[in-house]
């Protein structure tokens, strides 16, 4: 591909994330993440997060440039999520983008926001590539795509309620254990036994989508009733059954569909994956099924703008720049 | 200086081009929807018509607010974004001084209401004054029956300017003193004007100050202890 110097600009959900990418490498990556604000409301609230993206858009753009050692003028083209995610945050980070490209004089790509964490494994393998199964797992989404080739996807399994990192974030949020709820039931799983709850697997009759939200109430009825009887288990021992419940499902489909396409390679991406749990069985899975694994490191898999500007490098590749009339699709799909 | 004014605190959304406070181009849009696919189209427009090119730019003017906050960020993330691509300074303006002014002729008081939503206007009252209008008291968001009270209790003629859509038939019933007008929406030329006498005096925005003017939390900090769940451990953070 192309060694055209890219910004990159995603704000689709609740994290402020710019780069500089030139050819492969990325020059400079910036996040203003606003896991803080969110913690109380146990979630992303959407007037939040368009709030604090509007304050930081401009440092952040400034601050990528500069950890570059970029001036504005080189850059050949900028690139901002168009979509999915939340209308006002998109809003902020498109608007800049397009705005920035037309006073530079340079082309403008909107992006597949999942397109971006396709393209991310790519940042630290050059080798990677399709045909491949990728797990998309985060608090906003939880999908299994086949990418039969660069710009060729189909979206084989999804959910069909909470994303997982939805379902870590209410379930710990229910365990009072925090938020973000990932990293928090991660932690405490630590000292726990993961098979000391055998909490149910939802959706065995589809082998590509996912349920979540019975979990969630299978855990509550369970406590409820252990509660009752005077013997709560230990919190260790319940989020490592959860943990486990979770990971096991996410595996399992992914690979479900690494059996139905033939595909040499998965990968992963969105939030979720730095679970470590999760990232143990997909390594065990991936050996045990001959497959090549592309794991990004953590920061990679949570949203970022290096993925945003890797996916625009393979559109201008393709000829592809959006116009001055695009607009914003908190609704966009994949295939 | 050459000027780009931006507006989007309603509905109705406008650029406009100005050399000093002379108007050289202006586009608008009064389809209620899409800011973000009218702004940077109009403005490549208005450069085409004006035969300007991108280092011409000396100041770029935009409206804060009051009014919904997902139009005022579009605005507001274009006008920062083309600052910082030519660098230029930034001047903002409030959407009722751009109906204020519009409206200032005779000697009514002036209320200009934005709607902000939620059965809830922002308002202010200004004061013609030779070659403008003068802000009598601090902006406030209030219900239209609310409104109705403080014009009475005013006791001056009124002029009421802005979205009469969000003022409900009726509700100035009894206050013969009262008059509704126009305009309906603020526009970008207007903005011009205003951003002459601010850059003249050297009253630029601070980065802090390229903001939406909420006047308003969001509704989850109003509300959020009512969203918490209690944990079953005792101890736990909730
Ligand atoms: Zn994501």
């Amino acid at each position: 591909m192309s060694d055209r110097m890219i910004l990159g600009i995603e704000t689709s959900c609740d994290e402020t994330g710019v780069a500089v990418l030139h050819g492969d490498n990325v020059l400079s990556s910036v996040l203003a993440t606003q896991t803080d604000m969110h913690s109380r409301f146990g979630g992303v609230v959407p007037e939040v997060a368009a709030r604090a993206h509007i304050e930081a858009i401009r440092p952040m753009v400034h601050l990528a440039l500069r950890k570059a050692g970029v001036h504005s003028d080189q850059l050949d083209a900028v690139a901002a999520t168009r979509g999915p995610g939340l209308v006002g945050s998109l809003m902020v980070g498109f608007s800049f983008g397009k705005a920035l490209a037309w006073g530079l004089q340079k082309p403008f790509v909107g992006v597949d926001h999942m397109e971006g964490h396709l393209f991310a494994p790519l940042l630290e393998n050059p080798g990677y590539r399709p045909p491949a199964v990728v797990l998309l797992a985060s608090g906003g989404h939880s999908q299994i795509v086949h990418m039969r080739d660069w710009g060729d996807y189909t979206v084989m399994g999804s959910t069909i309620d909470d994303a997982a990192g939805e379902a870590f974030d209410k379930l710990a949020r229910f365990m009072g254990l925090g938020y973000p709820g990932g990293p928090a039931i991660d932690r405490t799983s630590d000292d726990g036994n993961p098979a000391a709850i055998e909490f149910p697997r939802a959706l065995a009759d589809r082998p590509f989508d996912f349920s979540f939200s019975g979990l969630k109430t299978s855990v509550v009825n369970h406590l409820q009733k252990a509660k009752a009887a005077g013997a709560l288990p230990p919190i260790e021992d319940v989020a490592a059954s959860v943990q486990e419940a979770i990971v096991d499902v996410l595996v399992a489909k992914t690979f479900n569909a690494v059996v139905e396409t033939g595909a040499p390679v998965v990968a992963a991406g969105g939030g979720v994956l730095a679970n470590r749990r999760l990232r143990a069985a997909m390594e065990e899975r991936a050996a045990a099924a001959g497959v090549a694994l592309y794991l990004p490191a953590p920061s990679l898999c949570t949203d970022n703008g290096a993925m945003i500007a890797a996916a625009a490098r393979f559109r201008l590749d393709a000829g592809e720049q959006a116009t001055w009339f695009d607009d914003v699709d908190p609704g966009l799909r994949l295939d | 200086m050459k000027t780009l004014a931006i507006e989007t605190a309603t509905p109705a959304s406008s650029v406009a081009l100005g050399d000093g406070a002379e108007l050289v181009a202006m586009s608008a849009s009064v389809a209620g929807k899409g800011h973000v696919g009218f702004l940077v189209p109009a403005i490549d427009f208005c450069f085409d018509r004006a035969g300007w090119i991108r280092d011409d730019l000396e100041l770029v003017a935009v409206d804060i607010g009051p009014g919904p906050f997902t139009g005022l960020r579009a605005g507001l993330s274009v006008a920062q974004a083309l600052a910082a691509a030519v660098g230029v300074p930034i001047v903002t303006v409030s959407s009722l001084d751009v109906l204020a002014l519009r409206a200032a002729t005779g000697r009514r008081i002036i209320w200009p209401v934005v709607d902000v939503r939620r059965g809830q206007v922002a308002t202010a009252s200004y004061r013609p004054v030779p070659g403008g209008v003068v802000q009598d008291g601090p902006a406030e968001v209030v219900t239209p029956e609310e409104l109705a009270a403080l014009i009475n209790a005013s006791g001056d003629d009124a002029l009421v300017v802005g979205d009469h859509t969000a003022l409900p038939d009726g509700v100035f019933q009894g206050l013969h003193r009262v008059k509704v007008g126009r305009p309906r929406f603020p526009a970008a030329d207007v903005i011009l004007e205003i951003a002459q006498m601010r850059a003249g005096r050297g009253i630029f925005a601070s980065a802090e100050e390229v903001r939406p003017l909420y006047m308003r939390e969001p509704d989850a900090l109003i509300n959020w202890s009512d969203i918490r769940e209690e944990g079953l451990w005792p101890g736990a953070a909730g």
